[in-house]
């Protein structure tokens, strides 16, 4: 077998692995020291001095000095160093602040506000409840970034009110799940963090690409929400008075300034000296918490238990995405250095596929492998290995990634890892059906579909942001 | 009987021009052992990061790395004095030649393989013109137009702007166009401008100052895992050192004709206005060094090689200078007004 | 062995908590950075190289405490499906198999790379300030060995999840707040049908 016929096993080898469901941090670790062992394997080296023993050595020391040549391969150096290299990643520097920035902000008590706020604002709207609730999602996920948090959250409590209001439960369903998930597309999110880390595309730039598309979704979404309401009315119908309160204006004005706008002001701080340039993603994210921190004083939710666990969830959390990213530099440093990345550039470039082609294949295969993964995973184990490929057929892995982030909202809502559905599923009332939630996301689905499609169509929409901030 | 496979990894992406100089190197390789040797010429990244090939080469994890001293300064600061260390009037290449004939070599080793402990082998080639004083947003002409300008740049050079008076950031190379435009930094050097141009610097600033004491002699690193090149037959153990020497020729050429046809791409498409370093700054930088220079010759490695370097100038670069013509004249007679100098 | 595993889960929880408090200090360090930047004029030099320390020893020295409440994320879809005692079989080969390898060589390389490390009293080269470093390449050992323990402490919940077909969890201290919501709302219903 040649090296990159080895690189290849050790790929589909992984793959086999991880339906075994052991932690898959430790399984490309495992991967990556196995296969990076054969690739190191140099007998000369490491029994050189098993070897050399005379014959006056005893049992004892040929098997401990074998033992020791069996330990000295190179492979556990290369783990260690690379281990080191996620340790001093710059751009995953901002991972731990933005979740922390998430977790006081979940915890501040801002979520019910906003609601109600957005609620009584639309209520003159077609489908108004569906609108508060959507954008109540988008603007909360986008502060947060943790789908589940955000669909549980909306699922308690828009979810009993849109029910009350006697929406269709699939299409009320359909709108937290779809909604909840916006965070990992709108930035800051944590999603563009990995992508930038993981394939070196500068982080700036994707946040500012990821602005229109984010909010070209959040306006699709919008239009099939409003139309399906205009066009079927029984299935949004509008609130009475009493579920949905009429308000004085001015009264409603000041439930917009103490609920939407401090939240807002803090998204828009964050994004803001992000993409105008005052502030790294780090320093930013590291704002974002400190003004997390103080909403939630201000709305006197901040108490210390809600601090502790925070600080203890952000520690989790950012181990549970840094180790995958231990597990897998390990596993491409060996993949590379066998060959195999090579080895499937040129079995891609053989197929003689057009750009569109490869891109469309390169979409539906991160779309299957949204089925069974996580998107953690598929960023930080399968997008580098689509890397090279972009570059032979002259794709900007800024304009993949956007791709990606689309894309991954579907791994959220598609069985059977659809984790939207099932925190919805987990919180909802018993007569909500799973089937009934996935009908609900079908035309969610749809939309992200079409987005694909136009921003293919329209890449100027990508591009036009991180071209007139940061010139080409 | 296939090729043996030298895994090479460099400090550059794919797309830099350095990784064309370490294919010059490769191809020579290959060509001079008749196809027994191949090198593998991986990009940064592909084992390990672009500052952690010292730590690779010294593991074995690559058998060998193309990059810069001044990347491994954090282990020592005295991998700065192979390169970007004080400019006492040689160019790279008096430099260069001092590395191989007046005694750099065995100091070099003497603080990679004996102070350190390290299991390389490393070679200098290909002596970089002095690297340019950078780019900057408006015009600097005297050290007052320089004071509190937050300027980028790495190593030593860091430490010799900040006693100019500068604000000085580290950024890696891929930062500095974003962080011009957001006003982190407001002024950076890099290298070359091949280099400056690809990475956008023209986007962000216009006036583009050559000449400059602050990297003014540096030459890239080859770096050979010792146990793997001592375990080579004589003549690949030849091959491998010597090629070196064969590359630092190839790339010369081929930087010569690239940034000079880069410089004037600047110029004359993208309205940058070339400067040359005023001699006031000039005189700074210098004064900048000699405040520097006793902090550094606190180490006594240190100021054991800055003596053999000083007095390696002081013989060398007097023969040169007394020696060289004014190639400036025969330039301005042939091209008249083109340069002021 | 369930006196081992209680020990293992409060050492790991205890240094991994001890450790997510640098969130705090990260928080505010770097928000120092931007105020002196922009209020003073005057960037300080250590901002970048504090800031992926901390973050560096955060994430590594929370791994074990990670692992104890099964925190790392597992291509689960077919495992969940298992009996307990199937899902302990298979983690226990496993942890010996993929888990120790790698684990057992963030202790002995990492020291190797850590002890060399010491030896050039090396700092980070990301700034001018010499911010050293070494002592924080010293964490991936002190994180190998949290997860070794805490690794002995898996493999004895596999042995005791084989024998009943029940796993032990660790005691839960914080939860997500969706798994919190799920939980409140599966206790409800029980309540409700009891
Ligand atoms: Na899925
Ligand atoms: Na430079």
């Amino acid at each position: 077998m040649t090296d990159p016929q080895v690189a290849l096993m050790m790929l589909g080898l992984f793959i086999v692995f991880v339906f075994l469901g052991f932690p898959i941090a430790f399984t490309l670790m495992a991967m990556g020291i196995g296969f990076g062992y054969f690739a190191y394997y140099d007998p000369s080296r490491m029994w050189r001095s098993f070897e050399r023993l005379d014959d006056a050595a005893t049992t004892w020391d040929s098997w401990s000095t074998w033992f020791e040549g069996f330990l000295n391969n190179r492979i556990f150096d290369l783990f260690v160093n690379q281990t080191f290299t996620v340790m001093s990643n710059e751009v995953l520097t901002a991972v731990p602040l933005f979740l922390f920035m998430g977790y006081i902000v979940e915890r501040s008590n801002i979520v019910d506000r906003l609601f109600t706020t957005l609620n009584i604002a639309s209520k003159n709207l077609p489908g108004s409840m569906g609108v508060a609730a959507l954008i109540t999602c988008a603007l909360f996920a986008t502060a947060t970034g943790i789908v589940g948090a955000v669909v549980t959250l909306m699922g308690l409590l828009a979810l009993p009110a849109m029910l009350k209001a006697r929406y269709d439960p699939s299409f009320a369903a359909g709108i937290i799940c779809a909604g909840g998930t916006l965070g990992i597309l709108i930035p800051p999110s944590i999603m563009l963090i990995v992508y930038a880390a993981a394939t070196n595309v500068s982080i700036v730039r994707l946040y500012a690409a990821a602005l229109l598309p984010g909010l070209t979704l959040v306006g699709l979404y919008l239009i099939y929400i409003v139309g399906r309401s205009i066009l079927q009315p029984s299935s949004a119908p509008k609130p009475t008075d009493d579920e949905v309160p009429d308000m004085p204006r001015l009264q409603l004005l000041w439930l917009i300034i103490t609920s939407f706008v401090p939240l807002a002001f803090l998204i828009f701080a964050v994004l803001g000296s992000i993409l105008f340039g005052l502030a790294t993603p780090t320093e930013a994210a590291s704002i974002g918490a400190l003004g997390g921190i103080l909403l939630a004083f201000l709305y006197r939710a901040m108490t210390w238990q809600r601090l502790r666990e925070s600080v203890y969830l952000t520690v989790r959390t950012t181990a549970m995405v840094c180790w995958l990213f231990v597990g897998s530099y390990t596993f491409s440093a060996v993949f590379s250095y066998l060959g195999g990345e090579q080895v499937i550039g040129e079995f891609v470039s053989s197929l003689d596929l057009t750009p569109i082609q490869f891109l469309i294949i390169a979409q539906l295969i991160i779309f299957l492998l949204g089925w069974p993964l996580e998107w953690s995973e598929i960023i930080i184990i399968f997008v580098p290995i689509f890397l090279p490929l972009l570059e032979v057929f002259g794709i900007d892995p800024l304009f993949f990634g956007i791709l990606v982030a689309l894309n991954l909202q579907t791994s959220f809502l598609t069985p059977p890892m659809a984790m939207s559905a099932y925190y919805l599923k987990g919180i909802a009332p018993p007569e909500l059906r799973l089937t009934q939630i996935f009908k609900g996301v079908m035309p969610f689905l749809l939309c992200v579909i079409i987005s694909m499609v136009l921003m293919y169509i329209f890449p100027q929409v990508v591009f036009y942001l991180p071209d007139l901030f940061y010139g080409r | 009987q296939s090729p043996l496979v030298v895994k090479m990894q460099t400090s550059w992406n794919d797309a830099n021009i350095w990784q064309d100089f370490a294919r010059d190197y490769a191809t020579r390789v290959e060509e001079m052992s008749g196809g027994r040797m191949k090198i593998d010429v991986l990009p940064a990244g592909a084992v390990v990061g672009a500052f952690q090939v010292l730590d690779a080469v010294n593991d074995g994890l690559i058998d060998a790395a193309h990059s810069v001293p001044v990347y491994w300064y954090g282990k020592n600061k005295a991998a700065s004095l192979f390169g970007t260390g004080p400019v006492f009037g040689g160019s790279a290449t008096t430099m260069l030649s001092w590395f191989y004939a007046g005694g750099g070599l065995e100091l070099y080793d003497e603080l990679t393989q004996e102070i350190m402990g390290l299991d390389i082998v490393g070679r200098l080639g290909f002596p970089m013109f002095a690297q340019p004083f950078g780019w900057f947003k408006n015009e600097v002409n005297t050290v007052a137009d320089m004071q509190g300008l937050k300027y980028r740049t790495v190593g030593l050079a860091a430490d010799l702007m900040a006693k100019m008076g500068m604000s000085v950031a580290q950024l890696p190379g891929g930062e500095i166009v974003p962080a011009m435009e957001r006003g982190v930094i407001d002024a950076f050097e890099f290298n070359n401008p091949s280099s400056d141009k690809d990475f956008g610097a023209q986007d962000v600033a216009k006036n583009y100052y050559l000449s400059s004491y602050h990297q003014a002699s540096e030459s890239f690193e080859f770096l050979f895992s010792r146990t793997f090149l001592e375990d080579l037959d004589p003549d690949f153990q030849a091959i491998l050192k010597y090629g070196v020497e064969a590359a630092s020729t190839a790339n010369t050429a081929k930087a010569m004709d690239r940034y000079s046809a880069d410089l004037q791409w600047l110029q004359n498409d993208a309205g940058v206005t070339i400067h040359r370093t005023s001699k006031e700054i000039l005189d700074a930088q210098l004064q900048a060094w000699d405040e520097l220079i006793p902090e550094l010759e606190a180490d006594p490695f240190m100021k054991k090689t800055l003596d053999s370097q000083r007095a390696w100038v002081e013989r060398v670069s007097y023969y040169e200078l007394m020696n060289s013509p004014d190639y400036g004249l025969a330039y301005d007679h042939y091209f008249p007004g083109k340069v002021k100098l | 062995m369930i006196a081992f595993i209680r020990f293992a889960d409060s050492l790991s929880a205890w240094f991994g908590k001890a450790f997510a408090w640098l969130i705090i200090v990260m928080a505010v360090g770097t928000g120092y950075e931007v105020f002196v930047r922009y209020v003073l004029n005057d960037p300080t030099a250590w901002a970048l190289d504090v800031s992926f320390i901390m973050y560096g020893a955060l994430f590594m020295m929370g791994g074990a405490y990670t692992l104890s409440r099964g925190g790392h994320v597992r291509g689960d879809f077919l495992y969940r499906l298992l009996q307990p005692r199937t899902q302990a079989t298979i983690d226990f080969v496993l942890y010996i198999v993929f888990f120790f390898p790698g684990v057992t060589a963030l202790i002995f390389a990492g020291w190797k790379y850590a002890a060399r490390s010491w030896s050039y009293g090396e700092v980070s080269a990301a700034s001018p300030a010499g911010v050293p470093i070494y002592q924080f390449k010293t964490i991936i050992v002190a994180a190998g060995l949290l997860l070794f323990v805490q690794g002995i402490a898996q493999l004895m919940r596999c042995i005791i999840a084989m024998r009943t077909n029940v796993w032990i969890e660790a005691p839960e201290d914080v939860f997500e707040t969706e798994d919190l919501l799920m939980r409140e709302a599966n206790k409800a219903e029980k309540d409700h049908l009891s």
